[in-house]
């Protein structure tokens, strides 16, 4: 029976070969799913996939697209949104 | 509907959601905007215009829109452009060349340093050839 920490499926279970020959199970984090649009669940472009471990030794500008909503709205949802904006401050 | 002077919304690109005004007109399709924006070349696809249109001449300069977001009570940042700075360039270390002394001043330094150096030469020459014959045993 294994740890009850491992026993839950949130880590990847990865076989490896030990020194002595013999295969052990090891246990792995799993990485982050691809980042999706909120609205339209497209996939998003230019978000890197990384852990957390990773991602804090990688830039700002790196992780995200510069644009406003970049990083959480697809390009084509964010002008739909500035669009319907400008036209309900008339 | 994009004539010299319109306030639009920028849709696209890093300046997305900052007004602008059109300030000149290029093409068919393509018009010259300024304001909390960039003073830039731009596509009409990714403006989104107003109902506002202030009346400015045509390639207005900068104090003009200044002007004309103060009506709107929106203040401009002023950005002056960069001044270039020049690289710092490396330049190599000189080795310093032997300075030629007198005779005389040669004199009378080994004068001054002959007594110590000769009373440790002694001691070295004592010892060295000591090790020598040991490991040669």
């Amino acid at each position: 029976m294994p740890r009850p920490r491992y026993r839950s499926r949130k880590l990847k279970r990865v076989k490896k070969k030990v020194p002595g020959g013999a295969t052990k199970l090891s246990y792995k984090k799993k990485t982050p799913k691809i980042h999706k649009c909120a609205e339209c669940k497209k996939e998003l472009k230019g978000i890197p996939r990384l852990k957390a471990t990773k991602a804090k030794h990688v830039p700002k500008t790196k992780k995200k697209v510069s644009r406003l909503y970049g990083g959480f709205l697809c390009g084509t949802c964010a002008r739909k949104k500035l669009k319907n904006q400008a036209r309900l401050s008339k | 509907m994009f004539e010299i002077g319109r306030l639009c919304i920028k849709i696209a690109g890093r300046d997305a959601g900052l007004k602008c005004v059109i300030v000149d007109t290029v093409d068919k399709f393509t018009v010259l905007v300024d304001g909390q924006t960039r003073r830039r070349k731009c596509n009409i696809k990714h403006l989104e215009p107003l109902e506002q249109v202030f009346k400015i001449s045509k390639n207005a300069p900068r104090a003009e829109i200044v002007r004309v977001f103060k009506e709107l009570k929106i203040e401009l940042k002023e950005t002056k452009p960069k001044k270039k700075s020049e690289r710092p360039i490396k330049v190599r270390k000189k080795k310093q060349k032997p300075v030629k002394q007198s005779a005389k001043k040669i004199e009378k330094e080994a004068v001054k340093v002959k007594p110590k150096p000769q009373q440790e030469e002694k001691v070295s020459v004592a010892k060295e050839p000591v090790k020598k014959e040991e490991k040669s045993k």
